[in-house]
């Protein structure tokens, strides 16, 4: 609200949050967070404490019952339609349950978000070929997704949210199906975009990827943070 | 420039996906532009027909005496009263001698010892030529038989009427035949578009949660829908061309057939209907869009 607020920001605003799913699922309840810009913020909890809806609500997949939520300095509550699809191409997501195109390939499902903002062929040839090398997955870059095991799956979803370079990454448990040598790949992925600019936001309770680092870490106990 | 070579390209990729229906979607836009233009360019020719026949178009009023000069402007109201006419000639016993006469040529001799009191005195009415018009010669004679002096009335031998008739079924087939146009070709291509959102609904939820606009995902279907009319009106008239030179060349020969000169659909028609055809292909699409995407 003060002038001396606007300055630094916080990327993401969260204020007293209630989300209630039908009947009456309570997920999130009176929660608040502010992310800065440029912060790596490791949100755990338990299985059903609520990350993934919270993620949800950020990217307005979800809309809260009460509540405000600001992300990149706009009250996402009162977005048009078309100001959501503006947003959401700020934002990438690697979601839970991956939702990638089991028919397209992995290159069409990374290139994805490149072509919704109409980038020009080579800039998303020579992007999603430089992420699928650092993903170790060029060699599958033609293959079905669909065929593709689950870990490689989950990179797959990984590249797709990281292919913009967006200013808010958001990963629900990126690293659920990766083996310890993959899983420090997509850290340094997320720290490289980290140094770029990308505020990051990832849902685990895989305890060994923040533990030993300086992020922030907030952990969600049924819809609560405690 | 990049947009639209998106927009082109995602354009191809769903008509690859789903090509079994879009060839019948175009076999049906095809063959209703064909059915549609065939009938339109039966009526255009009847009409033209109709023109060539205009002498044969007039119904003639025999009378039991003449109708001096004073009197024409008086009979003239009356005629009129019942229906505007294109014409109306007064023909004296003299003129009608006159005429048979020099119908005779050669044979005129015949005549010599008779004296025009043999012709009987005539009017001869021109209806305008048009279709209500021309239905209407029975209900047009029987009033005339009741002008003063009026002794017998001939018309067309009932052809004309018949003809009248007839064009006017071709009339009303060629409007069934455009409702037939607008409601296969925007069905057709309302249900290729449903199918393709059907067929995508994954992929467009997911384009949503990427941050598409509409204008991504709408376009390249609005482009489907116009493609869809553009090939399938030029073909259709196209091929009714093909037909009718086929036709024409079959059946243009000497003689009485001369009276069908036919002629093809003027461009400006032609045109019109491909430009319509358009619009409802694009207008089929814009609708389904609307009505079965969310985005
Ligand atoms: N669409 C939905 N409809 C109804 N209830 C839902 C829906 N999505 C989530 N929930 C419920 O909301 C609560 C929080 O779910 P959420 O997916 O946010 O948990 P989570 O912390 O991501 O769990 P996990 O670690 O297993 O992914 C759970 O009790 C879940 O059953
Ligand atoms: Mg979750």
């Amino acid at each position: 609200m003060t002038e001396s607020t606007t300055e630094n920001r916080a990327f993401v605003d969260v204020v007293k949050v209630t989300k209630v799913y039908s009947p009456d699922i309570v997920a999130l309840q009176n929660i608040s967070l502010s992310v800065d810009r440029g912060e790596i913020l490791f949100l755990t909890g338990m299985s059903g404490a609520g990350k993934s809806t919270l993620l949800k609500l950020l990217c307005c997949m979800e809309r809260p019952n009460k509540g405000l939520i600001e992300v990149a300095g706009r009250d996402t509550g009162k977005l048009k339609k078309n100001e959501i699809q503006e947003l959401r191409q700020q934002i990438g997501i690697a979601y839970q349950d991956f939702k990638i195109l089991p028919r397209h390939t992995v290159f069409q499902n990374v290139a994805m978000p490149m072509e919704v903002m109409y980038k020009p062929a080579r800039e998303i040839r020579d992007r999603v070929s430089e992420l699928l090398d650092s993903l170790q997955m060029s060699h599958k870059k033609d293959l079905p997704a669909g065929k593709l095991s689950r870990g490689e799956q989950q990179r797959v979803a990984i590249a797709r949210a990281a292919v913009n370079r967006p200013a808010l990454l958001l990963a629900d448990e990126p690293t659920g199906n990766l083996d310890h040598e993959v899983t420090k790949m997509v850290m340094n992925l997320f720290l490289d975009l980290n140094n770029s600019g990308s505020t990051i936001i990832i849902a685990t309770h895989d305890t060994s990827i923040y533990e030993g680092t300086s992020h922030r870490m907030v952990k969600l106990e049924h819809g609560l943070f405690n | 420039m990049a947009r639209y070579r998106y927009h082109l390209k995602q354009t191809w990729r769903n008509l690859g996906q789903s090509w079994g229906t879009q060839i019948m979607t175009l076999f049906t836009v095809i063959m209703s532009v064909l059915i549609f233009s065939f009938f339109l360019l039966v009526y255009v020719n009847l009409i033209n027909a109709g023109n060539r026949f205009s002498d044969e178009l007039r119904l003639v009023v025999y009378l039991n005496h003449e109708i001096v000069p004073e009197m024409q402007p008086q009979i003239r109201k009356k005629i009129m009263e019942f229906s505007a006419v294109e014409n109306i000639v007064f023909v004296s016993r003299s003129q009608a001698f006159a005429r048979f006469k020099k119908q005779l040529g050669r044979d005129s001799d015949v005549l010599e010892d008779l004296g025009a009191d043999i012709m009987p005195p005539s009017i001869e009415v021109y209806p305008l030529r048009d279709l209500d018009h021309l239905t209407q010669l029975k209900e047009f004679s029987d009033y005339l038989a009741t002008l003063p002096g009026a002794q017998k009335v001939q018309y067309g031998q009932g052809w004309v009427e018949r003809f009248g008739h007839f064009t006017e079924l071709i009339r009303f087939t060629v409007i069934l035949s455009g409702i037939l146009l607008i409601m296969a070709t925007s069905f057709m291509v309302s249900y290729t578009i449903r199918l393709t959102v059907v067929a995508k609904e994954a992929e467009l939820e997911i384009l949503r949660l990427l941050g598409a606009s509409s204008t991504y995902v709408q376009t390249p279907l609005l482009i489907e829908g116009l493609l869809q009319g553009i090939t399938g009106s030029t073909l259709g008239i196209g091929l009714l061309y093909i037909l009718f030179t086929w036709a024409k060349e079959r059946i243009s020969g000497p003689g009485f057939l001369r009276l069908l000169d036919l002629t093809f659909l003027p461009p400006l028609t032609a045109v019109a209907v491909i430009l319509v055809s358009i619009a409802l292909c694009t207008g089929g699409s814009f609708i389904a869009i609307r009505k079965y995407m969310r985005i």
